[in-house]
């Protein structure tokens, strides 16, 4: 369903030149343009099913230094036109910052073929085949011992192209594709019940596991909470699995690295660059040039290239995660990250996941969370967790209904053990990392 | 819900806000102060999408063997204005236009969306909605008969889509000036107006044709302070499906949300940890809806009923609760963000009770659940956009008022925490849930002492709502987006005080 690349260059050619020709001094329009499907089953039947073609235009129109935006799924010729004249009246209306500018155009080196964001196999996977991938998938979790629901089992595909043009001279058009697959599922008795699951794939259709895969591993995180109670509130060592380490470590430092947080001292690590701000162990790398990875792209959405930038390199924090703007208001260049991260991780380290789990006499194993509990400004951190409680080096039975908390910058200094199991399987990614201590909120301590 | 979707690079959002300029698109277009007269309205009169259009498009729907088919057309303008640094730094203006094409095959849904109006391409996304069924056609689409709403609970005269940038600006502006002039540690403001008005049309193959018009705005504040080390944020809001003239009225002037803002965040700078473990909790009328909504309103929508896998499905009847709690939800409640005149399957909406003094006695339906169910639908079928399927939502969700006064519930706490304002909560199916509380208060020998920040609430709502001990006299709202399946909704919440008798609270030590 996606249109010729020249179509949309085109429209968006015309409405950058027909911009500068109301008034603005500056213009870019982007396009995303594409398709997706999506099934989704349980029980064994085709529950529901979404086939469809999308299409989006973005536009920033700057007068001097004034800035607009606006956007639209209704492309036709009348209501785009109105739309820039509206944003330029908009834009001489609002404040002027200093800030607001393009970037100016830069070479975009990375080759598409490259990058492996492209696979027509994902879009020639007939949907019969997507359709018996989730029920395959699904069947074999609901045989797991101990599952007793399937919360759904999906297969999704998408194919974009992005369409990027902008009055500095940018010009640029990508396609990509993605496919992946979920299994969810419900475990446990009574009112205990637990659901956890997986979901995994890429940018190519070689990422996608074997069902067998995708649907063990799903079983496997909730079958292991059946039986999960409460622990006593007190401070033990805690051990992030990967999926953790990408979600909670990672996904609350990228907002306090994010240009925006720094620059409205909405972060804890403003003004620390060049300083130490984790253990040695800590090596934490953005780079969106990762071949066949979720967040791999040549450019981001203002035409930056895409690049590698190590934020934190053996516990010092090099650098911060900028867009055009906050990286001038920063005085610092854009590290093409106007999407936020691209492909964020934590680099391997030495330890086996085994032998940290031995190294604990008593702690928690943290394999999931719920909730929304952090802040960008102090670094705190408080939130529902799920694992498994580690005595004598061994997980010895689940535990549910906790709160963990800490500080991010205690974390990140008290980080004594790195796995070298990291594996791309997301945007975000990480080994398993053991930290000194959290406090854990559960039942009245005793004595 | 814990329902976890992975990001997409595709854009498939258009949920976000954006700001009209006073010569706005279609203008000629606004039926002041009345509903849209039955038919198609502006669908018919600027995209030229016949009845008789409709007709084919549901017939090539149901051309595959599906038995119902529906379409809902959308056409939505957004706006937002936002300051910070001193200046109007962002202004925003988002245009969505599409028809979503559902199709049921028995409990199987297929859906298409396009953002083209014209036949071929409504046909052709049809067509793929239809291919959930594989025979001939089995039901015939029956003659469109166009109603209005049976009520009207919001007004789209003097709604923001006349206001001028202009009076925006003024707007936010007020709104920033208030926060930063409030307290000299106040060191950082975010002022912003967002709003909306969205036109639907839905037609179904058993014959219905309805068309709503509706408004929605929002003044949001963030004001930091600052003293030492210690930053924090405090937040002010309000908003509904309201005009021009709800920010002239004492209470909702923009003035007072940046006031409220400023004032939280003086309370944080000297808020103290919480103590952690399983305590009594008070929950402050002001903003624990949000924990009437996630942790006891989720596991009633009935498509967790049907796939039963809601921790609610096989409790129709049965006591769940504490004497003391009555639930209900009431989307006919005037302007409030929540509020439907229908909801988007077309249903006419109306209040639901869902507990009653502590029984089970009904769940939020959409078309699909009550059918499925036995039941008719109570009008909670609602969606994100054009783009995706409907499912069963809260609309203005309501634990009832009791008999305590506020002071005396918390004069029974010796040692505890009260729950004033929030970041955030989140609930799974299975019924646990956590709570970020941005500001609450220790509870030392029956009287609010140290203001508290860091703490979160955990547990299961069965047990909290078996715990429920005392309900307040008071009431007050708290206004959210809630998400599910990937799909925003914007609801109330509205509680009085009440006491739970133990719950875990988490921060740190």
């Amino acid at each position: 369903m996606t249109a010729s690349k020249s179509t949309m260059l085109e429209l968006a050619e015309k409405f950058a030149l027909y911009g500068k020709k109301k008034g603005a001094t500056g213009v870019e329009v982007s396009i995303d343009e594409g398709s997706e499907f999506r099934a989704a089953v349980r029980d064994g039947e085709l529950e529901t099913l979404t086939e469809a073609g999308s299409k989006d235009l973005q536009l920033r129109i700057f007068v001097d230094d004034k800035m607009a935006t606006a956007s639209s799924s209704d492309f036709s010729d009348s209501t785009l036109t109105q739309l820039v004249d509206n944003a330029i009246l908009r834009a001489k209306l609002g404040g002027k910052d200093p800030f607001a500018a393009l970037p100016k155009a830069e070479k975009v080196t990375a080759k598409a073929g490259d990058l492996e964001i492209f696979d027509p196999a994902i879009l020639e996977l007939a949907p019969e085949k997507k359709i018996s991938y989730a029920k395959q998938a699904e069947a074999i979790g609901l045989k797991q011992e101990g599952v007793t629901k399937s919360l759904g089992s999906s297969f999704v595909t998408v194919d974009r192209t992005r369409t990027l043009v902008n009055s500095e001279g940018f010009s640029g058009s990508y396609r990509g594709t993605i496919g992946y697959a979920t299994a969810y599922f419900q475990a446990g008795e009574g009112d205990n019940l637990f659901q956890d699951g997986w979901s995994e794939g890429g940018t190519t259709l070689a990422k996608l596991p074997e069902p067998e895969v995708l649907a063990t591993t799903a079983a496997g995180r909730v079958t292991r909470l059946v039986g999960a109670r409460k622990v006593e509130t007190q401070n033990v060592p805690v051990i992030f699995e990967p999926p953790v380490t990408a979600s909670l470590l990672l996904g609350f430092l990228a907002r306090c690295v994010d240009g925006q947080a720094v620059s409205q001292k909405q972060s804890f690590l403003v003004d620390k660059l060049g300083e130490k701000v984790a253990s040695d162990r800590v090596i934490i790398i953005d780079d969106g040039l990762l071949p066949g990875c979720f967040g791999t792209a040549p450019f981001d959405s203002e035409g930056v290239p895409c690049r590698k930038t190590t934020v934190i390199d053996n516990g010092e924090l090099r650098s911060y995660l900028l867009d055009t703007y906050y990286g001038r208001k920063l005085k610092m260049r854009s590290t093409g990250n106007a999407d936020g991260t691209t492909n964020f991780y934590w680099a391997a380290g030495n330890s086996k996941p085994e032998d940290i789990v031995k190294s604990v006499d008593v702690g928690l194993l943290l394999t999931g969370t719920i909730g929304q509990g952090t802040d960008t400004t102090t670094g705190d951190i408080s939130i529902g967790a799920f694992g498994l409680w580690i005595e004598d080096g061994k997980p010895v039975f689940p535990v549910a209904e906790i709160t963990v908390s800490s500080n991010l910058a205690d974390l990140l200094k008290g980080v004594e053990m790195v796995g070298n199991d990291l594996r791309f399987l997301d945007d975000t990614n990480g080994p398993t990392v053991k930290v000194a201590e959290m406090t854990i909120g559960g039942t009245a301590a005793k004595g | 819900m814990g329902d976890i979707e992975r990001r997409e690079f595709l854009k498939m959002a258009g949920a976000s806000t954006g700001a009209v300029i006073a010569s706005g698109l279609f203008h000629d277009r606004l039926h002041a102060g009345t509903l849209p007269p039955p038919g198609l309205g502006m669908f018919e009169d600027r995209f030229g999408v016949s009845k008789e259009m409709v007709q084919q498009v549901l017939s090539a729907a149901l051309s595959k063997g599906g038995d119902f088919a529906d379409l809902y057309l959308e056409y939505k303008k957004a706006n937002r204005v936002e300051m910070q640094d001193d200046i109007i730094k962002e202004s925003d203006e988002d245009i969505t236009l599409g028809i979503g094409i559902r199709v049921l095959n028995g409990q199987q849904t297929g859906y298409g969306y396009t953002s083209d109006l014209s036949l071929e391409k409504m046909k052709q996304a049809a067509l793929t909605a239809a291919a959930i069924a594989a025979s001939d056609a089995r039901s015939k689409v029956a003659g469109l008969r166009a109603v209005a709403p049976d009520k009207q609970v919001y007004q789209t005269k003097s709604s923001f889509a006349d206001a001028s940038l202009d009076d925006r600006i003024a707007m936010v502006k007020e709104a920033y000036a208030a926060a930063a002039a409030h307290d000299k540690r106040i060191t950082k403001v975010v002022a912003m107006l967002s709003d909306e008005l969205q036109y639907v049309t839905i037609a179904n193959s058993e014959g219905l044709l309805v068309s709503d018009a509706r408004p929605q705005a929002r003044i949001f504040v963030f004001a930091t302070a600052e003293e030492g080390d210690t930053r924090v944020t405090g937040v002010g809001n309000a908003g509904g499906r309201v005009g021009t003239a709800f920010y002239r009225t004492a209470g909702s002037r923009p003035k007072d949300i940046g006031t409220d803002a400023a004032k939280e965040a003086i309370l944080l700078l000297s808020a103290v940890n919480p103590v952690p473990g399983d305590q009594p909790v008070v929950l402050g009328s002001k903003n624990s809806g949000v924990v009437v909504h996630e942790a006891v309103g989720h596991p009633f929508e009935a498509d967790g009923v049907w796939r039963k896998t809601s921790i609610m499905w096989d409790k129709l009847g049965t006591e769940i609760a504490s004497p003391l709690v009555t639930i209900y939800d009431d989307a006919t409640i005037p302007n409030s963000r929540g509020s439907l005149n229908v909801d988007d399957e077309g249903t006419f909406t109306r209040k639901a009770v869902l507990v009653e003094k502590g029984k089970l006695v009904g769940y939020l339906h959409d078309r699909l659940s009550a059918r499925l169910l036995g039941v008719e639908s109570n009008g909670h079928g609602r969606r994100s956009s054009f783009r995706r399927m409907p499912i069963p939502r809260m609309n203005n969700t309501i634990l009832a008022r009791g008999d305590s006064e506020p002071e005396e519930i918390i004069k029974s706490v010796k040692k505890g925490f009260f729950a004033e304002t929030y970041s955030g909560g989140m609930v799974q199916g299975t019924g646990k849930f956590t709570f970020s509380v941005n500001l609450g208060y220790l509870i030392e020998d029956g009287k609010l002492t140290a203001p508290v920040k860091n703490a979160t609430l955990i547990g299961t709502n069965v047990q909290i709502l078996k715990e429920i001990e005392m309900v307040g006299n008071d009431m007050d709202y708290f206004l959210g987006t809630c998400g599910k399946s990937g799909q925003g909704a914007t609801v109330t919440a509205g509680t009085p005080t009440f006491k739970i008798r133990e719950m875990t609270v988490g921060g740190r030590a």
